[in-house]
């Protein structure tokens, strides 16, 4: 279960800047959706504010300032944003040479790609959905090319369990009563992709994913065996 | 030059509909401020240049969001700030712990304070709270605040496991939550 402290901590260390970078980009993109904490957070940036006074003050240089003015003149720059998006996918690929990054801290910049692909484009065509134990853990997140409608669910903090394997879902009225299996995913916690070009955009943007632990080989059943983490997919603006 | 609280709101108001004078007049009320935060956690030029350039960007395009009741408009940019730059530093790169420096960056606060800040009320009372904490401690949340650590760093140089580290902070955070609101 939640707690407030475990909201409140978050958001704390959020403020401070010590999650490591998976976590930072998650958090980044629960406050979006959850009020609680982006309320959490607010409060420690008022708390710790008065802090800002041990900075020295330095001029920045002179020709900061018209650089500034001259992307207000373009502003496709920025709204579009493809230069940080580039330089993002570039760093995803740098670190991944390097070895450095555990398959989640590359996958979260991938995800503050997506979530900044949503904040500046006015349709965007990304979406992602965050996994979690109770409200604090993030276990999984996906996310979703609605253009291509290709899904992709990296682990975050999912651990494989021996004999047993992860199986996703999708859940909507349009699909019917029951979630339908949208197949198993990877063993070994790479990323697992789906093409979901039978579903329709619109409905893959109002459906609720669902992540359960089955027997090896998925599901007997047809149905979750176990009680599902749910996400929804987090809307392109907010 | 427009530097009370009042005169600033001003400002981000009439930024708010897209006046470039009032931006450039908060521009050069506040520069200096957002780059020495910027600077202290980024530590270098190039890097804090671009994240100042896109913390103005987002003064420009949020400034309609700007709530003068909730919070100082000095803070509410120095926050947009802080958070790129801790972006920034937590994607440059993989920590190299020799690269840390050492642990004498906490400058004189009292001197910094009396040359350019008011000594506010708010500060006084996160001080007090923060001097509650025991030293080391308090020295790790101030490191991380304002020097943008990371707990592997902050492990490194008060020799201790990162996990340790992400658990004192906890307890800290907690006091000082309480701290603050009793």
């Amino acid at each position: 279960m939640t707690t407030d402290n475990d909201i409140d901590a978050t958001a704390g260390e959020y403020v401070l800047g010590t999650l490591d970078p998976a976590e930072r980009a998650v958090v980044a993109a629960r406050r979006l959706r959850e009020p609680a904490l982006d309320a959490a957070i607010r409060d420690w940036e008022l708390r710790l504010a008065p802090l800002d006074a041990e900075t020295r003050e330095i001029a920045p240089p002179v020709g900061l300032w018209t650089r500034i003015e001259r992307r207000l003149d373009t502003p496709t720059d920025d709204r579009a944003a493809p230069v940080e998006i580039g330089q993002l996918k570039r760093q995803v690929q740098r670190w991944r040479r390097a070895a450095f990054a555990a398959s989640a801290i590359a996958a979260a910049l991938v995800l503050a790609i997506g979530v900044r692909e949503q904040v500046y484009r006015a349709q965007p065509t990304n979406f992602v959905g965050v996994f979690q134990h109770g409200d604090v853990q993030p276990v999984f997140y996906l996310t979703i090319d609605l253009k291509t409608r290709e899904l992709t669910l990296r682990p975050v903090s999912a651990e494989r369990q021996p004999g047993k394997t992860y199986q996703l879902w999708i859940a909507s009225n349009e699909i019917g009563p029951a979630p339908q299996s949208l197949g198993l995913v990877n063993d070994d916690l790479a990323p697992t992709r789906k093409s979901l070009t039978e579903f329709d955009p619109a409905l893959l943007q109002r459906a609720t994913f669902g992540v359960s632990l089955e027997p090896e080989g998925g599901s007997p059943t047809g149905r979750p065996t176990s009680p599902a983490l749910h996400a929804k997919l987090l809307p392109a603006t907010n | 030059m427009p530097t009370t609280p009042d005169q600033l709101n001003d400002l981000i108001r009439r930024v708010a509909a897209a006046d470039r004078v009032a931006f450039s007049g908060l521009y050069s009320a506040t520069s200096a401020k957002l780059y020495g935060i910027v600077l202290r956690i980024v530590k270098r030029r190039d890097l804090a240049d671009e994240v100042l350039q896109e913390t103005y960007i987002r003064i420009w395009n949020n400034a309609r969001s700007f709530d003068p009741t909730r919070a100082a408009a000095i803070t509410w940019m120095a926050t947009i700030a802080r958070n790129r730059a801790v972006d920034e530093v937590r994607k440059v790169r993989p920590v190299a712990l020799d690269d840390v420096g050492g642990v004498d960056e906490i400058e004189d606060p009292a001197m910094l304070i009396s040359e350019q800040m008011e000594l506010t009320a708010d500060y006084v009372r996160l001080q007090s709270c923060l001097d509650a904490l025991e030293p080391q401690r308090r020295d790790i949340v101030k490191l991380a605040y304002l020097e943008g650590r990371s707990r592997e760093e902050l492990g490194q140089l008060f020799g201790h496991p990162a996990a340790t580290i992400k658990t004192w902070l906890h307890r800290s955070l907690k006091q000082l939550r309480t701290c603050l609101t009793t």
